[in-house]
Order: C-alpha cells, then structure tokens, then sequence
C-alpha cells in the first residue's frame, strides 16, 4: 500500500534551472501560505527544536544550572556508561515495560474485540468507561495506587488478610515496586490502547469474515487468519507508542516511591534517574547526557520491536 | 485598505504593552521589590505590612508553586528579570559556588544586626571565603518525640527531664527501646526509618562530610559520618525501625495507629504529627534529643545581584525578619524564630493540647540555643541521598559492611565529579 498515484503532469520547466533567486521569489509568491503555517514551526523552534539542539551542547558541558559552564569533553557519557546505578534504571525501565506492556496490549485486545462484539449493549458507555483512566490525573492515580499497595496499611494487604494471606510488604522489594507501577501503567493505558484497536477492527471489511465463513473457518481461525494479520499495522502501532511511553515512565515511581526509586532503587527508572541528577543533584550536563542516551536507547529499542511485529519478509 | 488597519492595530498593542509596563502608582519615588517565596515560607500579613512601615516600597510578593528550587535556577541562567528578595529553604549551601550571583548583606550593613540572630544560623548563609549571601527566616530545632502513654506502659521514664536523663545518648535510647519493645509484646516499634536516624545524628554534629576548604572528612574519627552510620545500622540490627519513610501515608498512618512510640524530628514536625495522628492527640511529649540538639530544615532570605533596590530590599528582610516581627510569625504560621530575642517570647512557652499540655517551646527553645555551628558544603544533600540509600538496604538484610563499602566507593566517585 501506500504508493502515492502519479498523475501525468503538465510539461514543467526542468527543475535544475531553479536558482536561489527563483527560490526567494517562489517563497514570497506563497507568502501567505507560508504565513499561516508559520506559527507552529516558530513555537516548535523555539520550544521543540532549540532545547533540542541546546541539551545536545549541554551534554558535553559540567554546568549545576546557575555557575558557569564548562566544557567536559565525553565525560558525561562516560560517567554514565561506567555508572552502575544508571544500567539499573535502564534494567528497571526494560523489567517494567515488560510487566506492563504485554498484558496491557493484551487485554486491550480482549476488551476491544469484547467491544465490537455485536452482543454488547452498552458500547458506548463501556468504551468511555475503559477511556476514562487515561485523562485521569496521574499523580492522583500514584496517590491512590500508593495506598493500595502501601506496606502495612494499604488496601491490598487489608484483602489479604481477609483472606488468613499474610501482608505482603510491597514497597520493600524491587519487584514490588515494580509491579504496582506497572499495574498502573497497564490500569491507565488498557482504554486508550482499546480503542484503537476498536478502530482498527471495524475497518477490517466484513466481506472477509463472510467469505471465511462460507469456505467453513472456525471462530478462532478466522480470529487468527483474518483478524491478527490485519491488525497487524494497529499493533505495530500500539508497541512502537508504547515503546516510547513505557520507556519515559517517570511520574508513577516518583509520586509511589520518591526521587531515590525506593527501596534498592526498584522504581529507580531512567527518567527518575535523569531527573534526580540534573533537578536534585545539580548536574544538568549530565541530565542531558542521560537524555541523549536515552534516544538512543529507546531508538533501538522501537527498531528492535518493530522487526519483531513486522515479521521477515514484509518489510 | 487593510494596511491602515493593521497598523492601527500593531500601534495599539505597543501602547498596551508599554504603558502595562509602567507602574501606575501615585507615589513617583516608589520602588516595586519583587519577592519569591513559597507558601508559609513567610507570613503574608507581614509581607502586607510592608507597604504601611516602608511608604516608598511597593512590594510585589510572588508564592512560586511547585519546584522552586529549579524555578529559581533557571532564573538564575536567564540572568536578569529574576525578583528582588529571594528565599531558599536549607539548600542554601548548594549556592555557595554561585554566591557572585547575590549580594553580599555584610556589605548592606548585616554586621550591625548579626548578634541578635543564633550564630550558628546566621554562620548557615556565609560563605567560606566570609561573603553573607543569605540571613535568616526560621529554624528547626530537633528533639525527640515520643508517647507519653507507651513509655509508661513499658515501665520508661516519662516526664521530658527524666527521660533526657535517662536516654541522653542514643545507645541509652536504643537500650530503652528494646525494653519498650519487649514490654509491648513486640507490636510497636521504637522509631521509624533507618534514614532519619542517620540524618539525625549529622544534624547534631558540627563536622560531617566537609571542611571548610570543602574536602572530604566522612572518614576521619571526628567526623560524624561514620558515627551515624554505626548507630543507624544498630539500631535496625536491635529490630528498632518501623521502616517508615518519613512523612509517608505509611508513616501517618503508623503514627495514628501507635505502631512508632517516638522519632527525633524538627520543630515542624509537630504540624505534621497533628495532621497525621489526630486519633493520638495527648499522648505525645516532647524531650530533649538522645546525642544532643540539633537543627533540621530552616529558610533563608537574599538578594539576588540582578536587583536595582538593593538597599531598600535589605531594609524591607531586616524588618521582616527583626525578632518582634519572628514573634508575630510564630504566631501566625508557626516559623521558629531565629532571633535569640524571639526566643524568650512568652508566645514561646504556651501550654499545647497535643502534647497534653506540655509547653514543648521550652524544649525547643533551649535545643535552638545550643545548636553548633556547621558547614555543610555545596553537596551535603547529594552525598547525604547516597549514603541513606545504601542505609536502606542494609535495613531490608544488605550486608552492613558490603553496604558501607559500596556507599564510600559511590562517594568518591560523587566527589571525583
């Protein structure tokens, strides 16, 4: 798909002879246009594309944010490689994104294929019901998780012991932690993920299934012959986001277990870790090193997923 | 037919934003001072007063929300339109390196006033080389907290002389809260995080990681770094620690319950524990801290070198912050004063329910007086995060020493940076 149709067009004058001059004068003949396009290209320079290029030069500068900067070579990057506390925020990034992801896309499928199921009354009330979550404040939402999972007193140890189970001190372990933040990842993204999924069902034509139907495919085989392959694309799509949100997880740790990451640092994420150096520790430099790492990071990471969903052969 | 419009237009936009500029007041020789501060940093009715005492002075009182620590930074980068007055909370030694970036007070006359304050918080906001960059809001004087009821049903002392007498030291008050614990059937437990222990006790001390020439002492024998770490590693090996994080819904929901029978906290802590303990309002006393007084937390007010009215700015803290004015602060929202005359304030010594009418300013009072003198340098809070850190784990079964290693080697390697 997806090649754009070429009509044949008028005889032009050849391109070549296009000088700077003719370039001056095509902009002003479009000035208008130009124009009014114009106002989201200043903002995004101004705050998109010069923090950018700016935090690039920060990265190779020793600065606490107020003293003068001075140049610092590669030494960022190589305190950060050689720092074992950073290679623990990129495992806990990678451990969270897992616990969070799989079973997040997962049931978003299950819910929006409930969803477009024609015997639920309702449709609409439950798609907004499963949306709700994702435009909840978040740091409410790490407020209320972190007393469902508080140690001693929090709601889940208080169904427990309902149950004769003994209290389970979650934030005092790494996986604890771990968990409860990447329950509420899944918590506030299964809705959003939903309803995409939900749009990309109803565009799979319903001539396919009929056809299916009438050469005698099952309910599951036409599940997995139809519906998955033409998802396909929606799921890239939903990794690849994903990928980049699940990566970027600040928020959650911070407002659960505070700027160290809690005990052991287990909710220690990259963000959180970029964060606590630049904002609390006073190395802005470095922060931004961090945050380049973690572009490169987070590229290859989608790169990686994106192999993974698209499968040999149809790239 | 446009054009004239348009320029019409663009003219009436520069008229509105200059003469929005311009300030319209009555007065031509009025000066507007610009004041960063955050919420019950400082009483706002005295900041109201400002304009009736100083008639030439329109102040222009800014609460900045949220970070206000990197708000202020990046202020401090943009370099100008920054405010006038500037408070910082205790991090006011991370700005030591900056301190070209403030005005020296001893130059606008700070020295005529010095004696009235505590030395060793006046000492807190001068720089090694003798520049005065920041002088003194509150203080946080710290003692210890504990249940009247708990102690005395564990056979403890419970009148605050008696129990100073008795846990004086911090062995003295771990020895007793293995007695407590015991005596409780092992339900409640002495204090509530490794973390506060250790802070605790540098807080008490007049040398921790830093000279003055800011090289690291954490491991000479006088320094208290190592000391801290002892004791805070044995009183969770006693099984002494709720591991609670300070200020945590854990830690108020373990507070109201009565599951911690006492901690050494600031001054302030006594706005939080009501908050959080309602149910426990009468059982709570305060003493003396084992290991001596001490000072935790506590703000400051500077001038920021970008200001045009450094001398009217200087004028207006003074009368802030003169010790009747620290009275009606104490009053009004509860800020320690840092004048010694404040201090003897009857307001100071007034009976408090919470307490069951234990007059705890007493006690507050007499560990603000004899706080010792400390620097702190420019990364107290960077070490003081890694080393808590490593404290943590040793609390959940990390071996002490491994952990002791791991902190020294992440030190230096802070250092080295």
């Amino acid at each position: 798909m997806g090649e754009p149709l070429r009509q044949p067009l008028e005889p032009r004058t050849p391109y070549p002879a296009a000088t700077k001059r003719k370039l001056s004068s095509e902009l002003w003949k479009h000035r208008k246009e130009y124009l009014a396009i114009s106002p989201f290209y200043l903002l995004f320079a101004v705050f998109g594309l010069f923090p950018i290029l700016f935090s690039m030069y920060l990265s190779f500068q020793r600065w606490d944010g107020i003293g003068v900067m001075t140049f610092n070579g590669v030494n960022n990057y190589r305190f950060m490689l050689t720092d074992p506390e950073f290679w623990k925020a990129v495992g806990n990034t990678l451990l969270i994104w897992i616990y969070s992801t799989i079973p997040m896309l997962f049931s978003a499928l299950v819910v929006a294929f409930l969803l477009n199921a024609s015997f639920v009354k309702f449709r609409t009330f439950f798609r907004i019901g499963y949306f709700l979550p994702n435009v909840t404040s978040l740091v409410a939402v790490s407020i209320v998780f972190s007393t469902v999972f508080s140690n001693n007193y929090g709601l889940l140890n208080y169904i427990f012991t309902l149950f004769g189970l003994d209290p389970v001190e979650w934030l005092n372990h790494t996986w604890g932690i771990q968990l409860a933040v990447s329950f509420m990842v899944i918590w506030r993204w299964v809705g959003y993920n939903a309803v995409i999924y939900l749009a990309g069902l109803q565009s799979i034509p319903t001539v396919l299934y009929e056809a299916a139907k009438i050469d005698g495919a099952s309910g599951i085989q036409s599940f997995f012959r139809i519906t998955l392959p033409n998802l396909r694309p929606i799921i890239l799509f939903t990794v690849i986001t994903s990928t980049i949100g699940g990566m970027q997880i600040f928020t959650e740790p911070q407002v659960l277990v505070g700027n160290d990451g809690g005990v052991n640092g287990g909710g220690l994420t990259i963000v959180l870790y970029l964060y606590r150096e630049a904002f609390i520790n006073n190395y802005f430099g470095y922060g931004s090193a961090v945050g380049w790492g973690m572009f490169v990071l987070i590229a290859l990471f989608s790169l990686f997923n994106w192999k993974m969903v698209q499968g040999k052969g149809t790239m | 037919m446009g054009k004239t419009r348009m320029y019409i237009f663009w003219l009436l936009i520069v008229v509105f934003m200059v003469s929005g500029c311009s300030s319209n007041s009555s007065n031509p020789n009025q000066k507007t001072l610009t004041l960063w501060y955050w919420n019950r940093g400082l009483d706002d009715k005295l900041i109201q007063a400002v304009q009736k005492q100083f008639p030439d002075v329109r102040i222009n009182a800014q609460k900045i929300g949220g970070d206000f620590k990197s708000k202020l930074k990046t202020t401090l980068a943009a370099g100008s339109n920054g405010p006038d007055i500037v408070a910082f909370n205790d991090w006011v030694t991370e700005l030591f390196p900056s301190a070209d970036r403030f005005y020296d007070l001893y130059e606008l006359g700070a020295k005529d006033i010095e004696p009235d304050y505590l030395d060793w918080k006046w000492q807190f906001g001068v720089t090694p080389e003798g520049k005065m960059i920041a002088m003194p809001i509150d203080t946080g004087p710290t003692a210890l907290f504990y249940r009247e009821d708990l102690f005395s049903q564990a056979g403890l002392p419970t009148d605050p002389e008696e129990v100073h007498k008795q846990m004086g030291t911090w062995e003295d008050y771990f020895k007793a809260g293995e007695k407590l614990q015991q005596s409780l059937g092992n339900k409640v437990k002495l204090t509530d995080n490794i973390g506060g222990i250790y802070t605790q006790i540098n807080a008490q001390s007049d040398k921790i990681y830093f000279d003055k020439k800011d090289d690291f002492i954490g491991e000479s024998s006088d320094s208290s770094m190592k000391k801290a770490w002892d004791l805070a590693v044995q009183a969770s090996q006693m099984g002494l620690i709720a591991n609670a994080n300070s200020f945590t819904s854990e830690w108020n929901a373990a507070m109201n319950n009565g599951k911690i029978a006492s901690f050494v906290g600031a001054v302030w802590c006594k706005q939080i524990l009501m908050d959080a303990a309602p149910d426990t309002a009468g059982k709570w006393r305060v003493a003396r801290a084992p290991g001596g007084d001490g000072n935790n937390g506590g703000s400051f007010l500077a001038i920021m070198k970008t200001s045009k009215h450094p001398k009217e700015s200087f004028e207006v803290m003074k009368w802030l912050m003169n010790p009747e004015n620290q009275v009606t602060a104490f009053k009004d929202i509860n800020l320690f004063p840092s004048a010694t005359q404040a201090l003897d304030a009857p307001v100071m010594k007034e009976k408090e329910d919470f307490f069951g009418g234990q007059s705890t300013g007493e006690i507050f009072t007499e560990s603000a007086r004899n706080v010792k003198p400390a620097y702190f340098g420019s990364k107290y809070a960077n070490l003081n995060g890694i080393v808590t850190r490593e404290l943590q784990s040793v609390a959940l079964g990390k071996d002490p020493n491994t952990a002791w290693a791991a902190a020294l080697k992440r030190v230096k390697k802070e250092l080295l940076r």
